[in-house]
């Protein structure tokens, strides 16, 4: 099983909002990072068959996707970014109806929606109208309609917006779980959502793939440039204008400081282990400033 | 099967598609129908002429008593008819002509067949009060000549050619005289009811299905439907045949109210009378059941054509305000911008949905097509069906194609 990515463009009138992205994706979860405006949605949108490249194409196991329309909508399980869910209908009735969708028979149906509502802890609100959940609750049931056909390729644009500290772990080992045998998309912003079970990271800025690898390659790249130190509480935010500060943790009346950069930033600085969370932050923070 | 099921039934459980079917029932129905034919429009006249409204909550039992005067006439519309009624308007004392078709029609033919007896000094009162009764002879040939008068002044305007007058006066000629007459009122009105009913619905199945398309895109919905399985050409196909499914029900529940509304009230006589008795210029051999049976059909392939074209452009717009703006323009911007446009363009807006040329089965009007003049009855219960159709499959492409 193979998702094939080849200079896939996307132009909406002179804005380039993806410039020739190319990758290949075997089974396993990967996550998609990139800041707002990044390109990510409108790659991921060309990846669903929904958005038309302007040029490149896309292909499942050897066949362009748009062409094998049904045949691939039913390999496929989508979350967008922000999606409307019909107020009045309940949880369990708006999964029947994208199951239908889905062309799943309605037997079928029944217990998918049974299991995934129950896997996603809303199997106590699955007859409550969907005008009455929270956003993390919808949310869920945006997941839970994305797997509803037990997709070979699972695309998720933004899936932890909204949920608290525990449903993005329960979703996460969800995922990690599910990537096993299929192909996983994670988009996101949010460093911490993908470090934990991606097995690869493409990293986007302005339309283009900036950056790529697993977690442990990615963080290596920053190796030799994150630093520790602690400094008086009343320097901390001369220090945050000066250089990139991924941390600020109060000890006392004094700060510790996480400090990507080039150089040692003070000789008090020491250096500490990377994380993606420091790559993102070397790379983006550059570029922030580089703009 | 199932998709379409799910569809109509999401489509009947959105509020705005129940408050719309409320809201137009209560106004045909129970305004339009019920307090029209008990109140203000058969209710016997009241005794305070400066009210809007003045009449009598009576309609049931004044209906019965226009309909006795209108059996009293019953039989055969003869050369003596027409001044039997003047007379017995006379005998009668002078009453309002509220209501009393009989009166109202004869003192609309005497002012069409035989405007010599109007008296220019006598302009404020009505023919019915000094015309000589002995003088309204001649029924039959002076409508033949007041029909012919009139076709040939169509022809000088070059409305008509000789080939349309001569296949509108052989269509006439194959109406059985002397006509049948009786109660005329019941199904006259009904008749000029149902035929305009395609274009009054026309709102509000804009009001229901605009959002059939749109409103997914609005809501955001259309990403999550598009990426599934069927949420292409299925789902729209689904959608297009659960709007027209819903534009029918409407349609059968408006029309039937109002024909159980006509059959209760304004009984059932009268179905075999002559469509003449609406319009002295009308040319088709029919009844008014024909009639009825052609208005029906005109109205429901109206609003089933618009209704189409109502989804074609929730298909291609992303809100439904601006989908319902368009459908709303589609039908009333035809009659603003109908005194700015040739002739020619004005003809072929009539025949966009919702057209509203119904009553034309109580004319002469023809089209020109290739070269050959078509009764505009036809033209008009076919084009606005066909646009209807052709508007199917663009709706479905408008919603799958890719962006």
């Amino acid at each position: 099983m193979e998702l094939s990515i080849n200079c896939l463009t996307k132009l909406f009138g002179r804005k380039l909002a993806v410039d020739c992205v190319s990758a290949k994706l075997g089974p396993g979860l990967y996550g998609l990072l990139g800041a707002n405006g990044a390109g990510k949605t409108t790659l991921i949108r060309m990846l669903c068959a929904i958005l038309e490249p302007t040029c490149g194409e896309a292909e499942f196991n050897g066949r362009e996707i748009a062409a094998m329309g049904e045949a691939y909508r039913d390999a496929l399980g989508y979350l967008p970014q922000s999606f409307g869910c019909y107020p009045s209908y309940t949880a369990a009735g708006f999964l029947a109806y994208m199951a239908a969708l889905k062309g799943i028979p309605r037997d079928r149906a029944a217990r998918r929606v049974s299991e995934l509502l129950d896997a996603l802890d809303l199997g106590a609100v699955a007859d409550k109208k969907l005008r009455t959940f929270s956003g993390g609750m919808k949310q869920r049931v945006g997941v839970a309609q994305a797997l509803l056909n037990d997709p070979r390729v699972l695309i998720l644009d933004e899936p932890t917006a909204g949920l608290d500290p525990g449903e993005r772990v329960r979703l996460r080992n969800l995922l990690s779980e599910y990537a096993r045998d299929r192909i996983v998309i994670l988009s996101t912003h949010i460093v911490s959502d993908v470090e934990a079970i991606a097995d690869r990271v493409f990293v986007m800025d302005a339309g283009k793939f900036v950056m790529s690898g697993t977690v442990p390659e990615l963080a290596d790249q920053v190796r030799g440039k994150v630093w520790e130190m602690t400094v008086p509480r009343e320097q901390a935010r001369q220090w945050q204008e000066r250089v990139t500060v991924a941390g600020c943790r109060r000890e006392g009346g004094q700060a510790a400081l996480r400090i990507v950069a080039d150089g040692r930033p003070s000789d008090r600085a020491a250096p500490c282990e990377p994380t993606l969370d420091d790559a993102y932050l070397y790379y983006f923070g550059g570029a922030e400033a580089r703009r | 099967m199932e998709l379409f099921a799910l569809e109509h039934r999401k489509l009947w459980r959105a509020a705005g598609t129940r408050l719309c079917v409320l809201l137009c029932f209560a106004y045909f129905v129970l305004y339009g129908g019920l307090l029209g034919n008990q109140w203000f429009v058969y209710g016997s006249e009241g005794g305070d002429p400066t009210r809007t409204y003045n009449h009598n909550f009576d309609g049931y039992a004044a209906i019965h008593s226009y309909r006795e005067l209108a059996d009293s006439y019953g039989g055969y519309w003869t050369d003596d008819t027409l001044p039997r009624m003047v007379r017995d308007y006379r005998d009668r004392g002078y009453p309002g002509f509220q209501s009393m078709a009989d009166w109202t029609l004869a003192l609309t033919y005497i002012h069409q067949l035989y405007p010599e007896l109007e008296d220019p000094e006598h302009r404020f009162i009505s023919t019915m009060y000094y015309v000589d009764p002995g003088d309204l002879t001649g029924f039959y040939e002076r409508r033949q000549a007041y029909l012919e008068r009139t076709l040939e002044t169509r022809r000088q305007n070059g409305e008509l050619t000789e080939d349309d007058i001569a296949m509108l006066l052989d269509m006439d000629s194959r109406a059985e005289k002397p006509w049948r007459y009786g109660w005329v009122s019941g199904w006259d009105s009904e008749v000029r009811s149902m035929a305009g009913l395609g274009a009054r619905l026309a709102p509000w199945l804009a009001a229901a299905l605009a959002f059939t398309f749109s409103g997914e895109r609005q809501l955001g919905a259309a990403p999550l439907l598009r990426a599934a399985r069927y949420g292409r050409r299925r789902l729209a196909r689904a959608k297009v045949l659960s709007g027209l499914a819903f534009a029918a029900e409407l349609y059968a529940l408006i029309a039937g109210s109002s024909l159980a509304l006509q059959l209760i009230w304004l009984g059932p006589e009268g179905w075999d009378l002559p469509i003449q008795f609406d319009s002295l210029l009308a040319v088709a051999p029919w009844n008014m059941l024909q009639a009825e049976g052609y208005a029906l059909a005109f109205s429901f392939l109206n609003a089933i054509g618009y209704a189409a074209l109502v989804l074609l452009l929730s298909s291609l717009t992303g809100s439904g305000v601006v989908s319902l703006t368009l459908s709303l323009a589609a039908v009333y911007a035809p009659g603003l911008l109908e005194d700015y446009l040739p002739r020619w363009a004005r003809t072929a807006l009539q025949l966009l949905p919702p057209a509203s040329g119904g009553s034309d089965i109580f004319g002469c009007n023809v089209f020109h097509i290739l070269g050959r003049g078509v009764w505009s009855p036809y033209v008009l219960i076919a084009v606005p069906a066909l646009i209807g159709l052709s508007c199917l499959p663009l709706a479905v492409l408008g919603w799958s194609r890719r962006r």
